[in-house]
């Protein structure tokens, strides 16, 4: 019985541990933004960062996941709106709120947190895969030893890239989603577009929700994905690992986010959203 | 005075110890060599000085300054000075050699050449220096590469080039042969060679390929179970009055270092 | 612009390609079935008790959420009764089955793409192959089979937590008497809708498993071919997810 005491005690003084750490990352990656964003001088030495990383990392996680996202998300609003009027079908058969109870859902959850899912995959394993060999080949000590903080050349401009592609994705993908649902409930449940294009019940508290969850998981994966890949150690295994921890943690932290930001949406509106 | 000075250091990972006491010193302008058995704990004694590593206990000190407890920010000043070569070359595989080599110079903080007054170097300057770097470790032409194109040789030769571009003062090469074939290393130890004869820098060589190593360095100092057991002149290495240096040197089989220490197989049956 | 497209449409036609030839690898040595019952063990043991944790609480999570979108809605049209009816059936055919095959996808599929593709790149499937033994016969089949099996047990799992999460949520968040949550459930949910979201968990257990092993033991190029690798499968299972998903909720309706 102790043993499994003492073992709890330890993975949780562990986690806890891992956790500040984690924090440290997030602290040390807004130093850096906002490091670099003070550096108005014009030396004619580049510093801490790379000209152009920016753009390439705009580039590499935006523009590549852009067909990646509109498909999974066209498909995944196919299916719940095919869902929900199947199931509506069944009790009610009144397919008259469909349309806009969807698009309040879209905005306020899923939108953003679906993006975030497959961002968390596709994105949280790119950032680790690359800064973990990198840091299992010792270009992460090499950085060091020039002079530059990895934090700095190697996360800030991830972050970055992450929070707008983020935004900009989850709109993306929200509007194919939207889309897709009106035609599967046009074509499958002969649902009227006029009737299914209803934003009466939009209100700006969703609008802030849908910011808020774009702005929480794109912060939240590429900081996650960043510390994973500078824990990695050993060789191939290590980034193996380490890729395989950042999609873990950042799906995970973009389920989490979802509930407690919602939890408190709900909350705060009491029980009216 | 010592470009370095290391004070009863001792490192740990977990439960296994690596370094156990630790001591040595290194006068300006001098070159030693370390050797030792595989994973004795060479690299990471490397690592140690240059402030990448923080040590159990003990003391560091590079030009007087000590890296033990310092920031990472605050360790900028002394890591300018400090030239590294890595074992496994730590190119940055999503840069030119070009732009590997201007590294150091363009992002962190310029450079420390000695006829100059500090600040910052202008774009020409750099591109001559590295240049100039290229051409001396014999890869004129190949500033556009990438790292993926390049033989085992010729990536340790852009190492050098990067750990040597901005002049520094305590030059560390961790393993400059490893894995080359006799010219090639006859060819980088000449051309280590040359530049500390440029720019009189201190030099720490770690390296398996003793015979070879001996003809650059002065002096070779011995770590074998978590110490430095020997430290002596490199021209004699092979007649050092410590047997255990005899039995590594030369590569026999039979004598004192059967008794299996760290990365050591007692085990004769496997040739 | 257009040769990219095309380039990037023949490539993902080869990948394709490439697993459907392993996939028939596979089921040719499935008949019969004989393989290495000590790495299917090993296999089931890990893969299973490995992600137990994270997958229970993702279920929770997931119930715990759609109870947050469908309970207020449904409280406004005073129809609580239906509230659990409503969670638990998105939660049994949708929710559920897709966010634990993706967590996973997460944990286990890009663990075992990091495993095999280590083993590749370290020349140990050379190896294998240098005595005689059958890299998929010995690797792969084994870890589909667990993969498979264990994904369906835990989307059996995960449906249960997801629903208890979605009722104590209602309790603590929407004031949804648990009693009321719990007849909602009973009654208005069939077997169907249950068995609706493991026949999808058998496909997507399929899907990550032939996309995971297939971008093991393709890998090429040392520790960065790796990470490429986890990624590639990982992405690869996800949008695999996603078109399954969509297939067979029209198929099975």
């Amino acid at each position: 019985m102790r043993k499994q005491i003492e073992g709890i005690g330890e993975a949780t003084l562990r986690l806890c541990r891992e956790g500040l750490e984690l924090w440290r990352v997030y602290v040390s990656t807004i130093a850096g933004l906002v490091r670099g964003l003070t550096k108005r001088k014009d030396k004619i030495a580049r510093r801490g960062r790379a000209k152009g990383e920016l753009v390439r990392q705009f580039h590499a996680i935006g523009n590549k996941s852009i067909i990646f996202i509109a498909v999974t998300l066209g498909f995944i609003g196919m299916v719940m709106t095919y869902q929900a009027c199947l199931q509506l079908g069944r009790v009610t058969g009144d397919y008259s709120q469909v349309g806009s109870q969807f698009l309040r859902l879209i905005i306020s959850d899923f939108g953003p947190t679906l993006c975030g899912l497959m961002l968390a995959t596709r994105v949280g394993a790119g950032i680790a895969a690359e800064i973990g060999s990198m840091k299992v080949t010792e270009q992460i000590d090499a950085l060091r030893m020039s002079g530059v903080l990895p934090i700095d050349y190697l996360i800030v401009p991830r972050f970055i890239a992450c929070l707008v592609m983020m935004l900009v994705l989850a709109v993306l993908g929200s509007v194919v989603m939207y889309f897709a649902g009106a035609a599967t409930a046009h074509y499958s449940f002969g649902v009227n577009p006029n009737t299914f294009f209803d934003l009466s019940f939009i209100r700006p508290r969703h609008l802030i929700l849908f910011l808020l969850k774009c702005a929480a998981y794109g912060a939240a994966i590429p900081i996650v994905a960043g510390f994973c890949g500078l824990r990695a150690r050993g060789s191939s295994e290590g980034v193996g690992w380490a890729t395989t921890a950042a999609v873990i943690g950042s799906s995970f932290a973009v389920i989490v986010l979802d509930f407690v930001l919602s939890a408190g949406a709900l909350w705060l509106t009491g029980g009216d959203l | 005075m010592t470009a370095v000075r290391i004070a009863d250091v001792h490192k740990r990972y977990g439960s296994r110890r690596v370094l156990d006491g630790i001591s040595l010193e290194l006068p300006r302008g001098t070159k030693l060599g370390l050797i030792g058995p595989a994973a004795a704990g060479k690299s990471v004694l490397c690592k140690l000085i240059c402030g990448l590593e923080q040590p159990d206990r003990g003391e560091l000190e590079v030009f007087g300054e000590s890296v033990v407890g310092k920031r990472e920010a605050d360790l900028g000043p002394l890591r300018k000075r400090i030239g590294m070569l890595f074992q496994n070359y730590a190119l940055f595989d999503f840069l030119t050699v070009e732009q590997n080599v201007a590294f150091p110079l363009e992002h962190g903080f310029g450079t420390q050449s000695r006829d100059r007054a500090g600040g910052e170097l202008t774009t020409e300057a750099i591109a001559e220096r590295v240049a100039a770097r290229l051409k001396a470790v014999g890869l004129a032409g190949s500033e556009r590469k990438l790292t993926g194109e390049l033989s085992g040789g010729m990536k340790k030769r852009v190492g050098i080039a990067r750990a040597t571009v901005a002049d520094a003062e305590l030059v560390i090469y961790d393993e400059p042969s490893a894995g080359l074939d006799p010219v090639t290393t006859q060819k980088i130890y000449d051309l280590l060679a040359a530049d500390q004869q440029r720019t009189g820098a201190t030099v720490l060589a770690v390296s398996s390929d003793v015979t070879a190593l001996a003809t650059f360095v002065d002096e070779i100092a011995f770590l074998y179970d978590h110490r430095i057991v020997y430290r002596g002149p490199a021209a004699t290495i092979a007649d050092s009055p410590n047997s255990l240096v005899r039995q590594f040197v030369r590569g026999e089989l039979e004598g004192p270092l059967d008794q299996a220490g760290p990365g050591m197989s007692s085990d004769r049956s496997v040739t | 612009m257009i040769s990219a497209i095309g380039a990037g449409a023949l490539r993902i036609a080869q990948e394709v390609g490439g697993i459907v030839l392993l996939a028939g690898q596979v089921l040719r040595a499935l008949i019969p079935p004989r393989m290495d019952t000590r790495e299917l063990w090993k296999n089931l043991y890990k893969m299973g008790n490995r992600s137990v944790p994270i997958v229970v609480l993702t279920a929770f999570f997931s119930g715990a959420l759609m109870m947050l979108q469908a309970g207020p809605f449904v409280k406004k049209f005073g129809a609580t009764g239906l509230a659990g009816w409503g969670a638990g059936y998105a939660v049994l055919r949708e929710i559920g089955p897709i966010l634990i095959a993706l967590m996973f996808s997460g944990r286990v599929g890009a663990n075992n793409t990091a495993e095999l593709s280590t083993m590749t790149v370290t020349e140990q499937l050379d190896g294998l192959r240098a005595l005689a033994i059958d890299p998929v016969r010995f690797l792969v089949v084994p870890r589909v089979i667990a993969m498979v099996v264990m994904l369906v047990a835990l989307t059996a799992i995960g449906d249960l937590v997801a629903l208890v999460g979605a009722t104590l949520i209602g309790r603590a968040m929407l004031d949804i008497e648990l009693s009321s949550m719990y007849y909602s459930i009973t009654e208005n949910l069939k077997p169907y809708d249950f068995l609706h979201g493991i026949y999808k968990s058998i496909a997507f257990g399929v899907a990550i498993a032939m996309s995971s092993c297939y971008f093991g033991i393709t890998v090429r190029g040392g520790a960065v071919g790796v990470g490429r690798a986890v990624n590639a499968a990982v992405v690869a299972a996800a949008v695999s997810i996603m078109l399954l998903d969509f297939f067979l909720t029209y198929l099975t309706g």
